[in-house]
């Protein structure tokens, strides 16, 4: 019978194991095959950089993957944030300008998102993608109109690529996240909407405008996630921000996210993850493995993550 | 006594961690109408589905015609002579009436992979005709048929010249006088060819009149067998009564009083409400007072609740609530209505989540103070009604789906007494829940009664409805056919007059 009780632990307790268990891994393994290059100073600074606008858009992900929906939009609106946030910045000789710029762009991709798709009673990932397919476009058009490869900021951007400044803007977005997830009406129903959407709104539940919200803070933290990207590499182009939908929900998978929302759901996941997989690209490339095999060997992680958690009933994958 | 058609020897059936079934044996004899009685998930209907193969059992052996019998499918139990009539409406939308009639036999009429539906409409007119069903003709289309036409062509379908034994299950309650002649006819033809028939209905009388022998069953097991003489007895009924619930319940079962005062004030309004499935509804629900709504399972009783909760559309009409109008769940909530659903799983709770999460969920906007909700104040909040109500888990953390049926129903009432509803539309309140929380259950209700509390009870039997109500409301085909106001002397043959 005891035997039967720590055995149903170590079950609902799987997905805390695992994750935090294959950040501990990546960090022992790659401190060694690094020979310790993984944390000396000047690496620990390329990690901060990198794991922070991870983190910041994870976490606000956290939100719309508890509903069990997920925005593969992502990518393309940090492309065109970027790239507007230059341009802005450039033109008006004010920094502030470029973010409020994109972060009033990033409220309006977060009322479509949330509203277009129960007004026309569209699945969340059918309005992404439709939002996807429009930033993809306007960042080729808006480069396009530049007439160039890729357009730097003209702002000194020193105090904003500091490892102090991105160290407080995660610890501060999380901060936010957190009691936003764990102490508000928000996080609660954010999670019953993904566990049953419909018992929520039997129990009197405007489950839209909840939605709603929940994109909209995830927009900001998309907003200032480009924010940051744009300090840290002073320039944007055609290719800015390809790629981080996928890494995204990558990094939540391994931070123990299920893909199905729910209950199950946890903040941490956003941290842990954004972690790992920043560790495991980072310590691939210290240990010198060619960038090529890096992606089958992250593929493979990848595969081995999903079929330790998803292959039980009640699993993460999406219904 | 006759040959034996069909014995079945220590059979269980386990549904995860719920006992259905413990070491049941049962056997069914030529020329014999076999009853079967028990509360609701006693375990009637799922011996018959697992002898007509509907699924499959957990362990035991099962005897048909003398040979080992496990049947895969429905269409093959009946191929071999077991068929069974069910409970709910079975019939296939969209097709003709011979095409249901003989729906997975299409192959006695097909050539070359092409059914020929002529001969197949013929041979459909000779079996209703043998039935003496004349207003219905094979080539017709099954939708423009009621519902107990189409239980009539399910029962034709259910039976032929190859049928043994037939399973009548609950058939009854859903035909008026005139089908139930037929069926008591095509089982006393059963009889009369020597065949065997197993009867499982609610209502008494027809049990007592039918059967030939009697198999009682509670919790999964057989707890009495009657045969003829005892079932023609003065005291069966008490007998029957006394081996299906175990233990006297006395008269404290339901509410003992029969008073129907309630206090003048009005707490929900239905005035000329039409909507999917309900023509000119109205009804003044007091505080105080429980007006239960029966009728059959499409009357439009259930949609009648969920507008009362803002859930479903109303076209013309108002319903209304302390001069506010209830048009979405979130006003009904903001006026203190609350909404037990009959899909408890589905629109009730949140299986993957806690005790503390379901009982909650409905109350987060009143314990959160600017914004903020105190993880303390949450659990209190369900700690209080996990102790009020005795819901058996061990914390509130446990997650829902863990729980059994009655717990599960426990936690649904518990969301709105803690959210401290005034009025509280409850959707089939005892569903699939065993009677000892039954009982429970209507304590509680009286209790909300007492407190002022105003209670729309909606359910499918009739006997919790005339137990309860202060006013019984009967509807049947969208509309209030009748009102009854609570009396000792009312009785369910009286009620389902007006139901079918």
């Amino acid at each position: 019978m005891k035997k039967h009780v720590s055995m149903v632990r170590f079950s609902e307790h799987i997905s805390d194991i695992l994750s935090y268990g294959g950040l501990v891994l990546c960090i022992v393994v790659f401190s060694i095959l690094s020979q310790g290059r993984l944390f000396n100073a000047y690496n620990i600074k390329i990690l901060v950089q990198a794991v922070c606008v991870y983190a910041i858009m994870a976490m606000g992900a956290i939100f719309i993957y508890s509903m069990g929906y997920m925005d593969i939009s992502v990518g393309s609106q940090v492309g065109v944030y970027c790239i507007l946030c230059i341009v802005v910045t450039n033109k008006t000789g004010s920094l502030l300008a470029g973010f409020l710029t994109i972060l009033a762009l990033s409220l309006i991709c977060g009322l479509i998102n949330g509203y277009v798709a129960v007004m026309l009673g569209l699945p969340s990932i059918v309005t992404s993608i439709f939002l996807m397919s429009i930033f993809g476009g306007a960042q080729l058009l808006i480069m396009e109109k530049l007439a160039i490869n890729s357009i730097s900021i003209e702002y000194d951007m020193t105090f904003f690529k500091s490892t102090e400044f991105m160290i407080f803007v995660i610890v501060v977005i999380a901060l936010i996240s957190i009691y936003l997830y764990n102490y508000t009406q928000l996080g609660e129903y954010v999670k019953s909407i993904g566990a049953n959407e419909l018992a929520t709104s039997y129990s009197g539940v405007k489950t839209v405008k909840w939605k709603v919200l929940a994109y909209v803070f995830f927009g900001i933290c998309v907003a200032v996630g480009a924010f940051m990207l744009t300090a840290r590499t002073g320039s944007a182009g055609q290719g800015t921000g390809t790629g981080y939908a996928m890494d995204i929900m990558v990094a939540l998978l391994l931070g123990g996210m299920p893909l199905s929302g729910g209950m199950k759901s946890k903040m941490s996941s956003s941290l842990i993850g954004s972690f790992t997989y920043v560790i495991l690209s980072n310590g691939l490339n210290l240990a010198g493995v060619k960038v090529e095999y890096s992606y089958v060997i992250k593929a493979v992680v990848f595969l081995a993550v999903i079929l330790v958690t998803c292959r039980k009933k009640d699993g993460v994958l999406p219904r | 006594m006759g040959e034996i058609l069909l014995e079945v020897k220590k059979m269980n059936k386990k549904y995860g961690p719920i006992v259905a079934l413990k070491d049941v044996d049962l056997t069914i004899s030529r020329g014999e109408v076999h009853g079967l009685v028990g509360e609701n998930g006693s375990g009637k209907s799922t011996i018959t589905s697992i002898a007509a193969g509907m699924q499959p059992r957990t362990s035991g052996e099962m005897i048909f015609l003398g040979e080992e019998w496990n049947p895969s499918s429905m269409i093959e139990a009946q191929h071999n002579g077991l068929s069974m009539i069910l409970q709910e409406a079975n019939t296939i939308p969209g097709c003709t009436v011979a095409e249901n009639l003989f729906a997975g036999r299409e192959n006695e009429f097909a050539k070359w992979g092409f059914v020929n539906s002529k001969k197949m409409n013929k041979a459909a007119d000779e079996i209703l005709d043998k039935f003496g069903i004349t207003h219905m003709r094979g080539k017709d289309p099954i939708d423009q048929f009621g519902f107990e036409d189409r239980k009539l062509i399910e029962i034709a379908r259910a039976v032929d010249d190859k049928t043994e034994i037939l399973v009548v299950d609950e058939t009854t309650t859903a035909l008026s006088l005139e089908g139930r002649q037929i069926l008591y006819k095509l089982m006393d033809d059963m009889i009369k060819r020597n065949k065997a028939v197993i009867f499982i209905s609610h209502d008494m009388d027809e049990i007592l009149e039918k059967c030939t022998i009697l198999t009682v069953l509670r919790d999964g097991e057989i707890r009495g067998v009657l045969n003829e003489d005892e079932i023609k007895s003065v005291q069966s009924l008490g007998t029957i009564r006394q081996l299906m619930v175990g233990r006297d319940i006395g008269d404290k079962f339901f509410r003992g009083d029969f008073d129907s005062g309630h206090l003048d004030e009005v707490a929900l309004e239905f005035s000329n409400v039409s909507g999917p499935n309900v023509k000119e509804f109205n009804l003044q629900l007091h505080k105080g007072e429980i007006v239960g709504i029966g009728g059959l399972s499409g009357c439009g009783m259930h949609e009648v609740g969920k507008m009362g909760f803002g859930m479903e559309n109303i076209d013309k009409g108002h319903v209304r609530s302390g001069g506010h109008e209830i048009s979405s769940a979130k006003e009904a909530t903001d006026n203190k209505i609350g909404y037990i659903s009959k899909n408890r799983d589905t629109e009730a709770l949140i299986l993957q989540g806690s005790i503390d999460t379901n009982i909650t969920m409905a109350s987060l906007a009143d314990i959160s103070k600017a914004g903020f909700i105190s993880p303390k104040k949450k659990a209190k909040l369900a700690k209080e009604q996990i102790d009020l109500l005795e819901i058996k888990c061990k914390s509130g953390k446990q997650w829902v789906n863990t729980l059994s049926g009655g717990n599960k129903q426990k936690v649904s009432f518990a969301k709105w007494i803690a959210k401290g509803s005034e009025i509280v539309i409850m959707d089939c309140p005892t569903r699939g829940v065993d009677i000892g929380v039954k009982q429970a259950m209507y304590e509680l209700i009286n209790q909300m009664k007492c407190e002022g509390k105003a209670i729309l009870m909606i359910s499918e039997e009739l006997s919790e409805l005339i137990g309860m109500s202060d006013r019984l409301i009967i509807m049947k085909d969208s509309k209030i056919s009748k009102e009854f106001t609570r009396s000792e002397s009312l009785s369910e043959s009286d009620v389902i007059e007006y139901m079918i």
